[in-house]
């Protein structure tokens, strides 16, 4: 018999650490006093192997002797990174309601350093991506996206250009220590648009003792041949208990990505963020002043430039993409030019009646798009609005103490989004200026093995619009809107190893002023653009009275499942999301003008429902070998035209292995990682009519949208593809530093294939095979 | 740069940045009326025939740009058989002052003809010089260019034809943006179209 003991490091039982003796394979799980007990065990050597969350492995050896009782006290050191890691998950769990939400942090936070913010957000199963070549990514939540996910740095709510589906959020990911993605409706806390649900950046608290710190990451890559540099330094303040601070900053070059076969021309990414805090935090006040600033330029496949139709019909067929040159770092037009500013002043203070929080930001926000242009006008921009938003909020918890809490709130918005003088363009959407105002209740309670949660929120906004129509003449029109939002659910913890959770949450969200005003053409498209409120067939601007508006509205419902056993856990979850007056762009015809022929999208709405569902699991093999399978399912479909849906991601499978070998001679934390990767035909996609159809249509005066009016799509969705991506890295502790290294292989096989959420899948292969080295100092 | 001026630097860097925060925080949102030179509103063809005689003109015209109205020709070519005409084009913004660089487009694509190529398609036999029925579907299908650029090769704002035998059809003219692309085999498929117009064309 083999019985003993396992204790933490301050000598207190650890309940639930699991013991298991190999070869055998013998295992249990240690009791409420960390006792552990295993029987009938021969005679032998053994290697007991002691596993507690948040605490290091132990790995000890052991001989068994005869029939004697052998009883060791083990003790485990805790590991300071996960449990990092975990204390972060329990105050974000904290803070909001939900309870279907995933993380992404620590180390697996660090393996996407050098991707964007949304490319690596795709770790987390459920989220995928709307992209515009290589360097621009827009998260996609459970089909929805852009207006319908909320996103949150530093708790402000990022207000960018976001109508455009080539707008990524403009937020330096190694500002995260780690990212939530909330996947329902629940957070009703930040205000509207969370109809698919929430991104959450977060920082890590600010230091509170003196000392210094920090971190330097350096990743280069060989597709695109880029370079990212970004430096971290935190500390706190000598004989000043409780301030501390950070400066942060980040240097990205990248020149033109590669596809298997040819170079992406005019594809290179040049980046540079800093951020700053200062603040100061005791047990019970605290106050924090934040400032960031993103900039970046990013080039545009030189390919996509087309004018017309018949444009359009050349771009598709010819591979590689027309203007295709060896690799470059230059960056030329089509190219967008944007920055970020962020100021934020926050604080917080417990009293015996309860927390108090405010805090303000303000946003500045700038996006130039340059167009290939003739004449006087080459190297113009043609798209240039600044968008400055103000967001003020307050909110008062009860006291924690209770194992009932409320928590309300009230937050303000005024933002003014500007045209700047000079495109010599008819601006595609209007100078605006937005009031917003909300008010919101959450509270939640715990009986038993049950917590239940319930909060609603009424919401107003304000615009004033003032643009010009397609006659270059002005219009001034004001909107506001008002409504609801409510949520509710239910955790139960059915036993210490099982919870299921549920929640159904109703959120709307006012239409933006690009989907109600819009007017012009994609250069990448080939198509033009009008907005809901635009006559159809003089294309003159309404009035909101005189058009059938109604508020887009989602009721959604989601579900997860957690189980583990002693070397598997499963997290299961399951969704519906109705969305009532779903806002898109449907084709609606055809036009004709000098530039040749075009097709016509118009922003309508119709019932559109998702229903999906993610699996995550781990499995862990042995001690060192952990198996993770990931899967996202997803079904879109627009019920009232019971049609399909455009750009709707379709499923995927991930299966990964890794062996881990935590402590090795000099090697820390040593591992290496295969990551399979299936993303399945979209087989549910609209039908397709080629812009040869269309130009043949047209030149027979053949109506092809009148009286079918059904999603159509220009390409096939092209065919599933398999990805193979490889890694591996370890640490050396040094005496004050702790070099962490990892090298990876991405499409190692160099697989040719389009993703169909991928807006240039019309042009050009996605990504060849890319070698990364990255290395990371923590002092 | 010493480590001092370089802090000072960042410090005057974070200042500024929060001055100009706070500076544009505020601000009236009246939209300013834009030029819009690009826009082609009216295309018009003159014929005028050698050694005198009627000119022919007609016009294709768009007045709402990127408005949902289709585009209007106000009549077809009509040309006399075994004439000889000189074909110009031009191309006017409308919405542009008549004084200002931007009204007449024509002038604009001659001073970047070393981007921009005219192409031209017609039916079969509607002329009897050049003979075919033109470079959109073939490069090299023959079109009697006028003009040329700085590289020697062809423009298109001039042109020369000759009617053929009575008959009817169509013709279609097509400019091309062509930066760094134009060379002796880019075709209809290079660039991206600044104009892609079609006439009816009867030779009595």
């Amino acid at each position: 018999m083999f019985s003993g003991q396992i204790l933490d490091e301050r000598g207190n039982p650890l309940i639930g650490a699991a013991v298991v003796l190999s070869p055998t394979g013998k295992g249990m799980v240690s009791d409420v006093n960390g006792n552990f007990e295993l029987n009938e065990i021969c005679e032998g050597r053994y290697t007991v192997t002691v596993q507690f969350l948040g605490y290091n492995q132990r790995v000890i050896e052991l001989l068994i002797n005869g029939k004697g009782k052998t009883e060791q006290i083990i003790s485990l050191q805790p590991d300071v990174q996960t449990l990092h890691e975990i204390l972060v998950e329990e105050k974000v769990a904290h803070l909001e309601t939900t309870q279907n939400y995933a993380v992404l942090s620590g180390s697996k936070l660090a393996e996407t350093a050098g991707k964007t913010l949304g490319e690596s957000l795709t770790e987390i199963s459920g989220v995928n991506t709307i992209q515009a070549g290589p360097g621009i990514f827009k998260p996609v939540i459970h089909g929805v996206h852009s207006q319908r996910v909320l996103i949150l740095n530093h708790g402000i709510r990022q207000e960018g250009q976001q109508w455009g589906a080539e707008h990524a959020p403009e937020i330096d990911p190694f500002i995260a220590s780690n990212i939530v993605v909330v996947k329902d409706a629940s957070s009703i806390k930040y205000g509207t648009d969370a109809l698919g649900g929430v991104v959450i950046v977060n920082p890590a608290e600010l230091p509170e003792e003196a000392g210094i710190g920090g971190t330097l990451n350096f990743i280069g890559q060989s597709n695109g041949r880029s370079g990212t540099a970004s430096g971290l330094l935190e500390g706190g303040i000598k004989n000043h208990d409780g301030w501390g601070w950070r400066m942060q900053g980040t240097g990205k070059r990248s020149g033109d990505y590669h596809a298997p076969d040819y170079s992406l021309t005019n594809t290179g990414i040049k980046e540079l963020n800093f951020s700053g805090a200062v603040g100061y935090h005791d047990e019970l006040k605290g106050f924090e002043v934040f400032i960031s600033h993103f900039r970046t330029e990013l080039g545009v496949l030189k390919g996509t430039a087309i004018s017309n139709l018949d444009d359009l019909i050349a771009a598709m067929e010819r591979e590689p993409p027309q203007s295709t040159e060896s690799f470059g770092y230059d960056i030329g037009e089509p190219r967008q030019k944007v920055s970020h500013n962020l100021l934020k002043l926050s604080a917080h203070k417990k009293t015996d009646n309860g927390d108090w929080r405010v805090q303000y930001g303000f946003q500045n926000n700038n996006r130039k798009e340059f167009d290939i242009r003739r004449g006087n006008l080459a190297g113009v921009q043609s798209i240039d609005l600044k968008l400055n938003t103000h967001t003020i909020e307050a909110e008062w918890e009860t006291p924690h103490e209770g194992i009932n809490s409320l928590c309300i709130g009230v937050n303000g918005m005024y933002q003014n989004n500007n045209n700047i003088f000079g495109t010599q363009r008819i601006p595609f959407i209007p100078n605006y200026s937005n009031f917003s105002g909300g008010i919101f209740g959450v509270a939640k309670f715990i009986r038993n093995d049950w917590v239940f949660d319930a909060g609603g929120r009424y919401d107003y906004r304000f615009y004033n619009a003032k643009g010009f129509d397609f006659k270059n003449a002005s219009y001034n029109e004001t909107l506001t809107f008002g409504n609801v939002s409510v949520t509710t659910g239910a955790t139960k913890q059915i036993d210490p190893n099982q919870t299921v959770a549920i929640n159904i949450s109703s959120s709307w969200r006012p239409p933006h002023v690009a989907e109600l005003y819009s007017l012009g053409t994609h250069q990448s498209a080939a198509a033009i653009e009008y907005g809901l409120l635009l006559n159809d067939t003089t294309n003159e601007v309404m009035n909101i009275k005189d058009v059938p508006f109604k508020i887009e509205r989602a009721l959604k419902a989601v579900s997860t499942y957690k189980r583990q056993w002693r070397n598997i856990q499963i997290e299961l979850s399951g969704f519906v999301n109705y969305i009532f007056n779903y806002i898109y762009l449907r084709p609606t015809g055809i036009t004709g003008n000098i530039r040749g022929t075009y097709p016509y999208f118009r922003y309508t709405q119709t019932d559109a429902f998702f229903v999906g569902g993610d699996l995550m699991a781990v499995w862990n093999l042995t001690n060192r070998i952990k198996v993770t399978p990931q899967v996202s399912l997803l079904r879109a479909s627009d019920v009232t035209n019971n049609d399909h849906l455009v750009f709707i991601p379709s499923n995927k499978y991930e299966l990964s292995v890794r062996f881990e070998e935590p402590d090795q001679y000099k090697l820390k934390r040593f591992y290496v990682e295969s990551k399979l990767k299936y993303v399945a035909h979209q087989g549910r996609a609209p039908r397709v009519i080629t812009p040869r159809q269309i130009k043949e249509a047209s030149e027979q005066n053949i109506k092809i949208f009148s009286g079918n009016n059904d999603s159509f799509d220009f390409m096939e969705a092209p065919e599933g593809y398999a990805l193979l991506n490889l890694s591996t890295g370890f640490s050396i502790n040094r005496e004050k530093v702790r070099y962490d290294i990892r090298l990876a292989a991405e499409n190692v096989l160099n697989t040719s294939y389009r993703e169909y959420t991928n807006r240039f899948r019309y042009y050009a292969d996605d990504l060849g095979r890319n070698f990364s080295i990255s290395l990371k100092c923590n002092f | 740069m010493t480590k001092y001026s370089r802090t000072n630097k960042i410090k005057f860097q974070f200042f500024a940045l929060m001055l100009g925060l706070f500076i544009f925080g505020c601000e009236s949102n009246d939209p300013q009326k834009e030029d819009t030179p690009e826009l082609i509103t009216k295309a018009t063809l003159t014929f005028t025939p050698e050694g005198g005689g009627a000119i022919v003109k007609v016009t294709a015209s768009d007045p709402d740009g990127e408005g949902v109205q289709d585009i209007t020709v106000d009549g077809a070519i009509n040309l006399a058989s075994g004439v000889t005409y000189t074909l110009k084009l031009s191309l006017i913004n409308e919405l542009a002052e008549v004084s200002s660089p931007e009204y007449d487009i024509t002038e604009e694509v001659k001073e970047e003809g070393g981007e921009h190529m005219f192409f031209y398609a017609w039916t079969d036999g509607i002329f009897s010089d050049p003979t075919g029925d033109g470079n959109i579907d073939n490069r090299d299908g023959l079109v009697n260019y006028q003009d040329e650029d700085a590289g020697g090769l062809p423009i298109g704002i001039t042109t020369k034809w000759t009617a053929g035998a009575a008959s009817s059809g169509t013709f279609r003219i097509v400019l091309k943006h062509q930066p760094e692309l134009k060379t002796t085999t880019s075709s209809v498929d290079t660039g991206e179209t600044d104009l892609d117009i079609e006439f009816e064309i009867i030779v009595n």
